[in-house]
């Protein structure tokens, strides 16, 4: 077919959709950036995405059942703990141990969303080669996959809390909530989560098939230095310094200053590290969102740091398309 | 003479009937095949050590913190330590064993299980042989490590009975892993979800970090269905020799029964499940179907 300046015309024209250009050949604009716009796009994908993975293989009623058993099932155990030693006479410590369980959801899901979609598509699914090669940036689609994970677990997180103030007496007064500083506070803690989230997905492209219990074992270790059930105050010291630069510690810390104004602190109190370097019984809201801010930034910074380095590593030693049975 | 050698038959029929001895010494190998990769793996890739010990010490530890906050008698975090040690093997059986012929379905190997020559409960005997080696190592260290370090101290009369129990609990925990196994034979996406549903809720209604039968009802219908509730209750009533425990539970005895009849019922039905759905599975078209 001869060239004519028509064809060469149509060849620089973007075309809608996928189809091919009319006149058949190469279409140079589609090897072109699109900007922020493509990277939302491709974000919104990964999302719908991993929602559909996560929700479209039962009807809705059971895979909410699914979805609240274990956050609720969580909290259940620590409710009956502190049943047990202290008889029911600690509503205060109980409001703080729903909280901290329902929020620890949050953080199971954020971790488990991005490292199981590494997993998934490398070894259920085979598609990581595939995902991997695709115009969408591969962090950007990993995080979608997170954000959707994500939302299960906000799911989870909100029916244990609301169990806790509806059946197990937990006291809440929405008019006591400072909803803004709660607002600030959960977009901060969410960043952190899937900041650690994308470290794990990056130590996942490195390992194998066992990694699925990866992301509990990070998370349950985690617990240990977040607050989440416990006052920080009765670790060592040496240990309440880490729990001082997590960010998850200032997130659950933030969220229960917000919705329980004067109850118990999870990083004062009496005999903790924030106490002895402070003099302060309780860090504030405000105190609570520049730390949150600053450790977030920083998780945030490391986490994609790790993950670049793991990607390199990762198409240099061919382990994107590997599977390992096990 | 190897009963993989070759000898000569009058026939195809004939070279197809094997004595009793090829059958068991091909499913003795099947075992140690199927046991291999996880047992030498733990060798090949360190970092399970990091991902699989240190971690789940460290989850452990949080509820010895919990009680530690609650300034619960010392008794209580031994039970912890104790339910820490005993989570690894839950969780074995839940990931190693009942979800992963739904791994092996989707990496093409079912198929392949099926074709050779050897019985499936091969295969299922050699997963539980490997998943307790592995699992062992994990538990041993973070009862050890914990113990060290948490000051609990274990008041053990009858060790002879104690091991039995382990024993017996393992027997069950895999027995229960074997015809979870089968159910997920025939199971898709809805496997993988079945697995959250195994882990908290399964550790709440067996009284992971306090006696079961604080849970009263709850508590006495997971001993009466669950290995793990009634393992560790036993385990700590063996452990923890005059430690207070809750009105009605169940003597050792009493529970050392239900591990028994659970050993030999989980087992059995397994066999029965395994059968029963692979016909189900291979009518239904679903032993090679992936990614559904």
């Amino acid at each position: 077919m001869a060239v004519t300046a028509s064809t060469v015309e149509q060849a620089v024209t973007p075309v809608a959709g996928l189809g091919s250009p009319e006149w058949g050949g190469f279409d140079p604009s589609r090897t072109e950036d699109r900007g922020s716009g493509e990277t939302w796009r491709g974000f919104r994908a990964a999302v719908s995405l991993g929602w559909q993975m996560q929700a479209n293989w039962t009807d809705p009623f059971l895979f909410f059942v699914y979805s609240v058993a274990k956050p609720v099932s969580a909290a259940l155990i620590l409710v009956v703990m502190l049943q047990i030693i202290s008889g029911g006479n600690d509503p205060e410590y109980r409001s703080f141990v729903v909280v901290g369980s329902a929020l620890w959801s949050l953080v199971m899901a954020g971790l488990a969303g991005l490292a199981w979609s590494v997993l998934d598509d490398r070894e259920r699914f085979r598609m990581l080669k595939y995902t991997y090669v695709s115009p969408a940036d591969f962090l950007i689609h990993l995080l979608g996959r997170g954000v959707a994970q994500v939302g299960v677990g906000a799911m989870g997180a909100i029916i244990t809390i609301a169990i806790g103030i509806f059946v197990l007496g937990v006291p809440f007064d929405p008019a006591a909530v400072d909803w803004m500083g709660l607002t600030v506070v959960m977009v901060l803690g969410l960043a952190s989560i899937l900041a650690i989230g994308v470290m794990l997905a990056a130590v996942c492209l490195q390992t194998r098939q066992e990694s699925w219990s990866y992301p509990d074992a990070v998370a349950g270790a985690l617990f240990l230095v977040s607050g989440a059930v416990f006052p920080l105050a009765v670790l060592p010291l040496a240990v309440q310094w880490i729990g001082l630069v997590n960010p998850l510690a200032w997130w659950i810390q933030g969220v229960r200053t917000a919705m329980f104004p004067g109850g118990i602190s999870s990083i004062g109190g009496t005999g903790s590290l924030w106490t002895d370097l402070t003099g302060s019984t309780a860090p504030d809201l405000t105190t609570t969102v520049v730390v949150l801010l600053v450790t977030g930034s920083l998780v945030t910074l490391a986490g994609t740091t790790i993950f670049r380095i793991s990607e390199r590593r990762a198409r240099d030693r061919g382990l994107l398309d590997r599977t390992t049975g096990s | 003479m190897s009963v993989y050698e070759f000898r000569h038959t009058e026939s195809p029929q004939a070279a197809a009937d094997w004595t009793r001895r090829q059958i068991v010494m091909t499913d003795l190998r099947a075992v140690g095949g199927r046991a291999y990769p996880r047992i030498n793996g733990m060798l090949r890739e360190p970092s399970w050590v990091f991902f699989e010990i240190l971690l789940p010490f460290l989850a452990t530890s949080a509820f010895v913190f919990v009680y530690r906050a609650l300034q619960a008698p010392p008794q209580y975090v031994g039970f912890v330590v104790l339910g820490g040690a005993m989570t690894a093997f839950w969780l074995s059986v839940v990931w190693m064993m009942a979800s992963q012929l739904y791994w092996e379905k989707s990496q093409g190997n079912l198929e392949l299980y099926f074709a050779a020559p050897m019985g499936f409960m091969a295969i299922l005997f050699g997963m539980a042989v490997g998943g307790i080696v592995m699992t062992s190592m994990r538990a041993a260290v973070v009862l050890v490590v914990a113990t060290v370090v948490y000051g609990v101290t274990f008041e053990i009369d009858q060790w002879f009975l104690l091991l039995l129990v382990f024993g017996l609990t393992l027997a069950a925990l895999y027995g229960l892993g074997m015809i979870l196994a089968s159910l997920y034979l025939v199971w898709g996406r809805e496997a993988f979800q079945m697995n959250q549903l195994l882990i908290e809720p399964v550790y709440f209604v067996s009284g992971l970090n306090f006696p079961v039968m604080n849970l009263g009802l709850v508590g006495a219908l997971a001993i009466a269905t669950i290995p793990l509730a009634v393992g560790l209750d036993a385990m700590r009533q063996l452990a923890f020799v005059g430690s207070p425990f809750p009105v009605g539970t169940p003597s050792v005895e009493v529970e050392i029964v239900i591990l028994i009849a659970m050993s030999i019922g989980f087992v059995l039905a397994a066999r029965v499940m395994l059968a029963a759905l692979e016909r189900r599975a291979r009518r239904d078209g679903r032993l090679s179907i992936r990614w559904q």
